[in-house]
């Protein structure tokens, strides 16, 4: 090609533009000088890079010097046209790519090659993928997953399910690895009742960053899930349960709600732990049925379970619910100190909004209200008070106490709003400033922020980092060893407590507790 | 995708340590990690964007970070702290555009940020995405470090 004629001896900037308007033209004559620039680089390295380019944009029309390039001798010719061949997806590079995948030893240049019949997504390199899934490099293995998934390799799920099942082995479940992730993500992608059940079955799979993982692609599978979760819940037992309701109400699909109050009704929620899930996800899904089944759970005594069950009305507040409320709170009986003590708890407003025009059910409120002594909840239902404005109002705003802040800090995390709830209401009645984080992270940011705490209560599972991995943070944190740390857990089996444990957690409470058993441990661990 | 993103980070930093630093790292077996902070004594960090947007980080132990610094300059250290920030600094960026270089070179274009270096016992940084975070853990003779990529 005569524009590459000379072209070492040219200048820097004529060099470039020569490099670009290859690039742009594509011309096929300028290959063989071009790759004779490839072998032999000029040594400026923003030109040979250039030629790279070139070189790449040429070769995308000319598919046999790819193919013919896939043997060539030279390493990086090499690697560029294994590289084009994926990037144009050139079916007629298969075969070649085949062989030599079979052929290769090092795996780097495996990796090229699979990423490359990987990108091209012929169905015809599917003994290839699948004849890696078991490489020692988990990157090729990860990368044939992706492929055979992308491919929808039915033939493949088996080994997939194997993967996940193979995880859990007392000398692996502490790790979750990168073939576990592209497994759980391969089959959900198949969306089919056996793989998606199959997720459903591994709900509760040792591994808390699995777990995570199943739970997320559950979700975005979205309601085909639904019906294969009510049948686990029918099936399983109190923990598996209480995992199943959780992914219904993240989903968010009516049907879940439906089967959920179905399973409720057929006495399948006697724990108090499934019941407590259940209220949570009839509360975020938020359907006629799952709202009446929230309102005969106002009956509940338990105060964790009855700030479940506000929590969840608390989102969809209706003139029904509002006349209930008002009915049993007006009785001024146990269940009404209970039920307006839960609503302040779980910061109910709009409930709390709704009901304040009944002046009986408002002075319970107040009065359940006055007796809290957490400053941050005060001040929320004050800004509601003044917000409704009124005689009655200003006057219920001058009997708020203005309340002293303890000295002594505690931080709790759990992503159940509920809980939070729960923690704040114990950890200020035992004169703790609380804090509280709806995950791990949230907490770890409150302890880099430079707060100080006196004893830390985590959940378990949370997203985003769950209690495990923030325990390991504090414990390796400057000054916080030795902080209490109480975990909170609904799970029975005890290899999860064993792995807590190992990370440096002070002391478990076990779901469902009351209120003074962990007021109590707290009391125990903080030393008075 | 996401496999084939991350391999070439791993090479870069084989590449470039070995060449700037004379430091043979050993890979470990990658593993998934939930949370979404980098821990370590020294980190880099950078963005990258295009087809897919997401962050790497390469998060050094104070040991490994202080002999990279002296396998790079000799005995002309003159401000330890300002040196090891330069280089992981300067490190991270290498590994960035070297990855990113052999990416492009399949099509697959990106951007890379200029590299943010936090140094501290024990720090954390947090990566952009809320995908699962990708970790590989590298040991050599003077310490350990991981990278870590988070894809969206």
């Amino acid at each position: 090609m005569a524009m590459l004629d000379d072209f070492r001896t040219k200048e820097f900037l004529d060099q470039i533009t020569i490099l670009n308007e290859i690039s742009g033209s594509k011309n096929p004559e300028a290959l063989p000088e071009l790759v004779d620039l490839l072998k032999n680089p000029i040594g400026d390295t923003s030109i040979d890079y250039m030629v790279v380019n070139a070189l790449n944009a040429v070769l995308s029309c000319c598919e046999e010097e790819v193919i013919g390039g896939l043997t060539d001798d030279h390493e990086g010719y090499n690697i560029l046209c294994i590289r084009v061949a994926g990037e144009y997806a050139l079916k007629n590079a298969v075969p070649t790519l085949m062989s030599m995948a079979e052929a290769e030893k090092d795996p780097d240049r495996l990796m090229e090659i699979i990423t490359s019949l990987a990108r091209i997504g012929d169905p015809a390199a599917l003994p290839v993928f699948r004849s890696f899934l078991d490489h020692d490099d988990p990157f090729i293995q990860s990368a044939c997953i992706e492929a055979l998934g992308s491919l929808l390799d039915e033939e493949s799920i088996p080994r997939f399910k194997a993967m996940i099942e193979d995880s859990e082995a007392p000398d692996r479940f502490e790790v979750c690895d990168l073939t576990s992730w592209k497994a759980v993500d391969t089959l959900a992608g198949f969306r089919t009742e056996d793989t998606v059940g199959f997720l459903v079955e591994k709900l509760h799979h040792k591994n808390p960053m699995v777990r995570r993982i199943i739970t997320d692609a559950l979700v975005s599978v979205g309601p085909m899930c639904a019906p294969l979760l009510l049948d686990a819940f029918e099936r399983g037992n109190a923990d598996s349960r209480t995992l199943n309701a959780n992914v219904l109400g993240f989903i968010g699909d009516r049907s879940g709600a439906d089967g959920l109050v179905a399973a409720f009704d057929r006495g399948l929620a006697e724990d108090e732990n499934v019941r407590y899930a259940v209220y949570e996800a009839l509360g975020r899904i938020g359907t006629m049925k799952g709202i009446i089944c929230l309102v005969d759970g106002l009956a509940e005594t338990d105060e964790l379970l009855l700030m479940a069950v506000i929590g969840g009305l608390e989102k969809h507040v209706n003139p029904g619910m509002i006349s209930t409320l008002t009915k049993l709170l007006a009785g001024g009986d146990d269940q009404a100190g209970r039920l307006s003590k839960a609503i302040i708890a779980s910061r109910a407003t709009a409930i709390f909004d709704a009901l304040y025009e009944n002046q009986d059910v408002a002075d319970a409120l107040m009065d359940a209200l006055s007796r809290s002594k957490d400053p941050e909840i005060i001040e929320e239902f004050r800004s509601i008070l003044a917000g409704i404005g009124g005689e009655r109002s200003e006057a219920d705003l001058a009997r708020l106490p203005k309340v002293a802040s303890g000295t002594r800090q505690a931080l709790a995390a759990d992503d159940s709003r509920s809980m939070c709830a729960m923690h704040r209401a114990i950890l200020t009645d035992l004169g703790f400033v609380p804090f509280v984080a709806a995950n791990g992270e949230e907490a770890y940011e409150l302890i880099e922020e430079g707060q100080e705490f006196d004893v830390i209560i985590t959940d378990m599972n949370m997203p985003v980092m769950d209690g495990m991995e923030l325990v390991v943070k504090i414990r390796n944190t400057q000054g916080m060893e030795n902080i209490p740390i109480i975990m909170v857990t609904t799970e029975s089996e005890v290899s999860q407590q064993d792995l807590a444990s190992k990370t440096g957690v002070t002391a478990f409470i076990t779901k469902p507790f009351k209120p003074d058993e962990l007021k109590g441990k707290i009391t125990e661990v903080t030393g008075g | 995708m996401d496999v084939e993103l991350a391999k070439p980070f791993i090479k870069a930093a084989v590449d470039v340590l070995s060449t700037m630093a004379q430091i043979k790292p050993a890979v470990g077996r990658p593993y998934i990690k939930k949370n979404n902070v980098a821990a370590g004594d020294v980190s880099g960090m950078v963005g990258i964007t295009g087809k897919q947007n997401g962050s790497v980080s390469l998060s050094f132990s104070k040991s490994c970070a202080v002999s990279i610094v002296k396998n790079m300059l000799g005995d002309d250290i003159s401000d330890i702290m300002q040196d090891v920030k330069d280089a992981v600094g300067e490190l991270t960026n290498m590994i960035s555009g070297q990855a990113r270089a052999g990416l492009a070179e399949k099509g697959l274009v990106f951007e890379g940020s200029t590299p943010t270096v936090v140094m501290g016992d024990g720090h954390t940084i947090s990566h952009i995405a809320r995908t699962p975070i990708m970790a590989i853990p590298f040991t050599t003779p003077d310490g350990d470090f991981t990278i870590e990529f988070c894809f969206e």
